[in-house]
C-alpha cells in the first residue's frame, strides 16, 4: 500500500510540475486576498500588524480550497480515477497518496504568501520565526488536506463543486483555522506565556484524527458500489 | 451457454440488472463464461453492452441479481477481482500532461511493480508508439490513445480481459494489432469478452456471441452463426 | 392505520402533553431565577432544545455508521430524519440563546463557547443536508450523507475545545442539584417531552424518506422472449 501511495504522490507531483500555471494562479489569488484584507481594514498599521496572523492564515485557507478542488479535476478528466481503481490501486493508498500530495502543494503556499503578508502588514520576523511559521503551516496543511481530499473527491463529481467544497470544508476546519491563527499570531507578536504548544497540539490532534478517519471513509466515497 | 474447454467459470451472472435513475440499462442478464472462452457482446447503441462490462469490472453495483468473477463477488472482493481483470473501455484513463513513457511507468508503479526504460520502450514499440514515447499524451490522436490504453492488458497480466469497442478509432494496422494480441491471450488461456459494433471482425475473434437489445439478452450462440444470420458474412 | 403507526403518534401526543405541563409549570409555578429574574424562564425551552439537538445529532452519527455498514434505506432515512430535526432544534437553540443574551448581556450575539459551538454545528449539519440535495443517485446519496455526518460529528468536540480555549462567557452548566427543585421539574418534563416529540418528528421524516425511496424504485421491465434468429434485428 505504501508503494502505491508513493506512486500516487510521484504522479501528482509530476502533474503539478507540468501544470505549473495552477500553483502560480493559486499563489496570485492568495496575494490578491491579502491585499483585499488590507483595503477592508484600512491603512492603520497598528491594526494591520495585530491582525497579520489572521489575515495570512485566512489567505492560505482560501487559496488551499482552490488548490484542493483542482486536485481532483485532473482525475475527472478522462475519468482517470476510474483507471486508477481498475489497476487496481487500493483506494486507501490512493487517498493517502493524494492527501500527501495535497499537503505538499499547500505547504508551497506559505513560503510565498508569508513574506508578502509581512511586507504588506509591516511585520518583522527572524529566521527562527520563519521556520516556526512553516512548521505550523505544515501541520495546518495536513489538517486541511485530510477532509479536503475526501470532500474534493466527492464534490468533484457534482455540478456545484465550487460552492459545496467550501461550504462543507470551512465549518469543519475551524479548529485548524483557530489553531493556525492563534499560533501564527503568537509567533509574529511573541509568546510570553508559552501558549503555542497548546495550539500546536490542537493542530496535530486534528490532523491525526482526520487522516485516520478520512482514510477509512474514502473507499466508500469513491466506489459506486459502496 | 457453456463449453467443455475448461471447468472454471470466469464470469457468472444470474438475473443481473442495473438501473440508472429511472432507466434500466440492463435486466434479466444470465450469462456464463468459462475460463479461456472468448465471447462477443453485440447489440445496438444503448443495448447494455458497456453497462455489462462495467458491472463485471466492478465499477457499478448491480441493482438486481448476482454476479461472480472467478467465484468471487466483485463488490465484496473488489481488489482481488480487479487484480484478475483489465477493462479497456471508452475512457482512456490518461493524464494529458504525462508522456507515453511516464504513463506506462506510472501504471507499472501503481500496479505495485516497476519497469526499466528499456522495458517500457519495448512495450511501446509493440503498439507502434515507440517513436512517440516522449510525447505528451494530450497530443495523441484517438487511435494512439487507444493503443496506449491497450498496453494495460500486457502490464496487468489479467485472467479476464474486457474490451469495449476495441476497434473504434483504429486504422487497419491498429485493428490487426488488437486481433493479434487477443489471439495471443486466447492461446494463453485467458478469458476475453468483447463488446463491439464491428461484428465481422469481432466475431472472428470470438467463438461465442450474445446479442443484447434494450438491455436484455435475446440471443446467444456461435459467433459464426450470428454473422451468417445477420447477413454480414463477406 | 397500522398498530406501529398508532404507537408512534402516542410519542408525539405524549411529548406535547409533557411540554404543555412543563411549560405551564415553568412559566407560572416555578420561581424567577435569583440573578436573571423572569428572563431566565427561557431556559425551560432553551436547555431541552440544546440537550435534544445534541442527542439527535448523536443518533444521526449512530445511524450514519449503520448506513455505511449495512447500506439499507431505513438507516439513511433515520440519519436524514435526525439531522433535519437536529438542525431545526439547533436553529431554535441559537434563536433562544440570542433572545436570552439581549436582556442579560446587552447584545444579540456574543462569542460565548456554547453559542459559538452551536452555530458551527448548525453550519456543519446544514452542509450535510446541502450536499445531500445535490446527489441524485439514491445509493450514493445515502453513502455520502453518512460520510459527511460522521466527519461532521467527530469535529464537534474539537470545535468545542478550541472555542473554549478561545473564550467563554456562558454561565456554568446547571445541574439539578444546583437549581431549585421547582425549576428541575419543568426542565425535566420539557426535556423528556421534547425528546418524545422529536422521536415522533424523526419517525415521520424517516417515513417520508422511505416513501421517496420506494417511489424511486422502478420495477424491472418484463423479460423479453429470446429470438430464434437474428435476421430481423
Amino acid at each position: 500500500m505504501a508503494r502505491q501511495a508513493w506512486a500516487v504522490v510521484r504522479k501528482d507531483l509530476l502533474l503539478e510540475w507540468r501544470g505549473r500555471s495552477r500553483i502560480v494562479s493559486v499563489l496570485l489569488f492568495g496575494v490578491v486576498t491579502l491585499l483585499l484584507f488590507s483595503f477592508a481594514i484600512g491603512p492603520d498599521s497598528v491594526i494591520l500588524q495585530a491582525a497579520a496572523g489572521g489575515f495570512l492564515v485566512l489567505a492560505l485557507l482560501l487559496s488551499s480550497t482552490l488548490g484542493l478542488s483542482e486536485s481532483f479535476r485532473l482525475e475527472q478528466e478522462q475519468r482517470a480515477i476510474e483507471g486508477l481503481l481498475l489497476l487496481p490501486v487500493d483506494p486507501v493508498a490512493l487517498y493517502y497518496g493524494k492527501c500527501l500530495s495535497n499537503t505538499l502543494f499547500l505547504m508551497l503556499l506559505a513560503p510565498v504568501l508569508t513574506p508578502v503578508a509581512l511586507f504588506f502588514y509591516n511585520v518583522e520576523l527572524g529566521p527562527t520565526g520563519f521556520l516556526q511559521l512553516f512548521g505550523l503551516w505544515g501541520l495546518a496543511a495536513a489538517g486541511l488536506s485530510a477532509p479536503g481530499t475526501l470532500y474534493a473527491a466527492m464534490t468533484s463529481r457534482l455540478q456545484s463543486q465550487d460552492v459545496l467544497l467550501p461550504l462543507l470544508l470551512f465549518p469543519l476546519v475551524i479548529p485548524v483555522l483557530m489553531g493556525a491563527v492563534k499560533s501564527v499570531t503568537l509567533v509574529l507578536t511573541g509568546d510570553p506565556m508559552s501558549q503555542i504548544q497548546s495550539w500546536t497540539l490542537l493542530l496535530a490532534s486534528f490532523a491525526i484524527i482526520y487522516w485516520s478517519l478520512c482514510g477509512l471513509l474514502f473507499p466508500h466515497a469513491i466506489e459506486e458500489g459502496s | 451457454m457453456t463449453d467443455t474447454k475448461t471447468n472454471t467459470i470466469a464470469v457468472r451472472t444470474v438475473g443481473l440488472g442495473k438501473r440508472f435513475g429511472k432507466q434500466w440499462a440492463l435486466a434479466h442478464c444470465d450469462l456464463e463464461v468459462r475460463q479461456g472462452q472468448a465471447v462477443l457482446l453485440a447489440g445496438a447503441n444503448g443495448s447494455g453492452k458497456t453497462t455489462l462490462l462495467r458491472l463485471i469490472a466492478g465499477l457499478h453495483k448491480p441493482t438486481q441479481g448476482e454476479l461472480q468473477i472467478f467465484g468471487l463477488d466483485p463488490q465484496r472482493e473488489r481488489l482481488t477481482c480487479r487484480e484478475s481483470l483489465t477493462l479497456v473501455g471508452h475512457e482512456h484513463y490518461l493524464y494529458s500532461q504525462l508522456t507515453a513513457l511516464e504513463t506506462v511507468l506510472t501504471w507499472a508503479r501503481l500496479g505495485g511493480g516497476d519497469l526499466s526504460t528499456d522495458q517500457i520502450r519495448g512495450l511501446l514499440d509493440e503498439v507502434d508508439l515507440g517513436d512517440h514515447r516522449n510525447q505528451r499524451v494530450g497530443g495523441f490522436s484517438a487511435g494512439m490513445k487507444k493503443r496506449l490504453t491497450f498496453l494495460r492488458t500486457k502490464l496487468e497480466n489479467p485472467r479476464l480481459i474486457l474490451l469495449d469497442e476495441p476497434f473504434s478509432a483504429l486504422d487497419t494496422a491498429g485493428q490487426q494489432l488488437i486481433e493479434e494480441w487477443v489471439d495471443g491471450y486466447k492461446v494463453a488461456g485467458k478469458t476475453v469478452i468483447v463488446a463491439s459494433h464491428n461484428l465481422p471482425r469481432a466475431a472472428l475473434l470470438c467463438e461465442r456471441a450474445v446479442y443484447l437489445k434494450q438491455g436484455q439478452m435475446i440471443w446467444h450462440g456461435k459467433s459464426s452463426d450470428m454473422v451468417q444470420q445477420m447477413g454480414l458474412a463477406s | 392505520m397500522s398498530q406501529r403507526m398508532t404507537r408512534i403518534h402516542l410519542f408525539g401526543l405524549g411529548g406535547l402533553l409533557l411540554i404543555a405541563v412543563g411549560t405551564f409549570l415553568g412559566l407560572f409555578v416555578a420561581p424567577p431565577e435569583r440573578y436573571m429574574g423572569e428572563v431566565a424562564r427561557i431556559m425551560y425551552v432553551h436547555l431541552p432544545s440544546a440537550w435534544n439537538g445534541m442527542l439527535f445529532y448523536l443518533f444521526a452519527f449512530g445511524f450514519a455508521i449503520a448506513s455505511i455498514w449495512q447500506h439499507k434505506p431505513k438507516w439513511d432515512a433515520l440519519t436524514v430524519g435526525c439531522i433535519e430535526v437536529g438542525v431545526v432544534l439547533n436553529f431554535l437553540l441559537l434563536l433562544q440563546g440570542s433572545i436570552w443574551a439581549r436582556p442579560t448581556w446587552g447584545v444579540w450575539w456574543d462569542w460565548d463557547v456554547r453559542l459559538t459551538t452551536s452555530l458551527i454545528m448548525l453550519l456543519l449539519f446544514a452542509g450535510v443536508l446541502a450536499l445531500r440535495s445535490f446527489v441524485q443517485d439514491a445509493h450514493r446519496r445515502a453513502t455520502w450523507t453518512a460520510i459527511a455526518t460522521i466527519v461532521a460529528f467527530i469535529d464537534v468536540p474539537l470545535v468545542y475545545f478550541c472555542v473554549r480555549w478561545w473564550r467563554s462567557l456562558h454561565q456554568v452548566q446547571s445541574t439539578p442539584e444546583t437549581v431549585s427543585s421547582f425549576m428541575v421539574w419543568p426542565l425535566r418534563l420539557n426535556a423528556i417531552g421534547l425528546f418524545l416529540l422529536t422521536i415522533w418528528m424523526v419517525s415521520q421524516r424517516a417515513r417520508l424518506e422511505m416513501i421517496r425511496h420506494q417511489q424511486e424504485q422502478i420495477d424491472e421491465p418484463a423479460r423479453m422472449a429470446p429470438v430464434g434468429g437474428l435476421e430481423n434485428v
